[in-house]
């Protein structure tokens, strides 16, 4: 595996979530940008792409299945990870479908999606 | 894809086609031949766990309704922990049932259609098509009444399965193909949050079965570790139950928190 940094970028309406994953996920060298509003998020993007997105579903203006599905047009390569406090096998079973790399529940431990960045990674740099 | 989980109006169906998807798929088949595991691992004679697949418990009946609800959490524990491993084709055990909100589960419910059904009974069981169709309209019956009574959950409510497949329309073999085909959709794939969805039934299963095993009136929930027991007692017995379950619960490996939650019996408080 490649010892260069993940670009890992964060979208959340909360501000805590970005504020409790970003010193959680750079602690192993990766570097995250966190968003509180998707338009913005997707502006950044489209400017420099990053390796993994990780998006809540429910947020105001723009909701997270509406993120995945402009990541992934704009970078097909990009891993979308999905976190959501209003999990259903419903909701799941979309993201999916439309391409997230995989779907968490609210509230989980920062070293959860510690293990599935890793499993991301795993895929872009195999 | 991992898990499929394959029922059928028709026992004879439900069997055959189970077996040829995890040929075709090269996974691992599970259903009754577990029931001699479960009943080692339990104690409990293996029949009765047959038996309580097939019947409901009724005061005529040798098997009270305690018991019969025990044996089913036995079962319902066993194989919610088999679940937990990839690549299954689920039949006969009921995880249709139970198996709620595990998005990479993929429920299938296979209708025998009135020709294929009836010419498969009759020639499985040696009848004639009169008495095979009398026999499936009876089966029929007497699983939705076991399905209602066991998981509160009509078995033949077509609504509440991922797969609907008529044998009448599409014979056995293209349903084998269907169902493997479906596979390769990705949102029957495993992802974080089904696997926590499964663990946390399989969780709360072995709790179930736990606490079953010496009380009655139990519902269990589990979410990372922690179980909440929703009962009922009298005002005299709450706090005895709560440091029973409290007891047994905590005993369950895997169980990091119990919370008891106890509603009054006005049946034994009026007593």
């Amino acid at each position: 595996m490649s010892d260069q940094p993940l670009k890992i970028m964060v979208i959340d309406d909360e501000n805590i979530v970005g504020k409790r994953l970003k010193p959680a996920l750079e602690k192993t060298g990766d570097i995250v940008e966190t968003f509180e509003e998707g338009e913005k998020a997707l502006a950044r993007f489209a400017e420099d792409p990053f390796d993994i997105v990780v998006t809540d579903i429910r947020m105001e203006k723009i909701d997270g299945i509406e993120i995945l599905e402009q990541i992934l047009a704009l970078s097909g390569r990009t891993k979308v990870i999905i976190i959501t406090g209003y999990a259903t096998v419903e909701i799941a079973r979309e993201a999916l479908s439309k391409g997230a790399f995989d779907f968490i529940a609210k509230p989980f431990k920062p070293s959860d999606l510690r293990a599935i960045i890793e499993r991301a990674s795993k895929e872009l740099r195999p | 894809m991992s898990i499929f989980i394959i029922s059928s109006d028709a026992r004879e169906i439900e069997e055959n086609i189970a077996k040829k998807v995890a040929e075709a798929m090269g996974y691992k088949l599970l259903n009754r031949d577990i029931l001699a595991t479960v009943a080692a691992n339990y104690q409990i004679d293996t029949d009765k766990l047959s038996e309580a697949m097939k019947t409901t418990p009724s005061l005529f009946k040798k098997l009270p309704s305690r018991q019969w609800r025990y044996y089913l959490a036995c079962i319902e524990a066993d194989v919610l922990e088999k679940l937990m491993a990839d690549n299954i084709v689920c039949q006969g055990l009921a995880a249709h049932l139970y198996v709620t909100d595990v998005s990479h589960a993929m429920k299938v419910r296979v209708l025998s259609g009135n020709r294929q059904g009836i010419q498969t009974v009759a020639e499985k069981r040696g009848i004639s098509l009169q008495r095979a169709e009398k026999w499936l309209a009876s089966e029929l019956l007497q699983r939705k009444k076991w399905s209602l009574t066991a998981y509160n959950y009509d078995e033949t409510d077509l609504t509440r399965y991922d797969l609907v497949i008529n044998l009448d329309q599409i014979d056995p073999a293209e349903a084998v193909k269907t169902i493997t085909g479906a596979a390769e959709y990705r949102k029957f794939q495993v992802m974080t949050y089904s696997m926590k969805c499964l663990s946390d039934l399989a969780l709360a299963a072995k709790v179930n079965g736990a606490l079953l095993k010496s009380m009655a009136d139990i519902r269990v929930q589990a979410r990372d570790g922690s179980v909440v027991v929703l009962t009922r007692a009298s005002s005299r017995q709450k706090r005895k139950k709560i440091e029973t379950i409290k007891a047994l619960a905590g005993g369950v490996e895997g169980v990091s928190y119990v919370e008891v939650h106890v509603k009054k019996n006005i049946l034994k408080e009026t007593n």
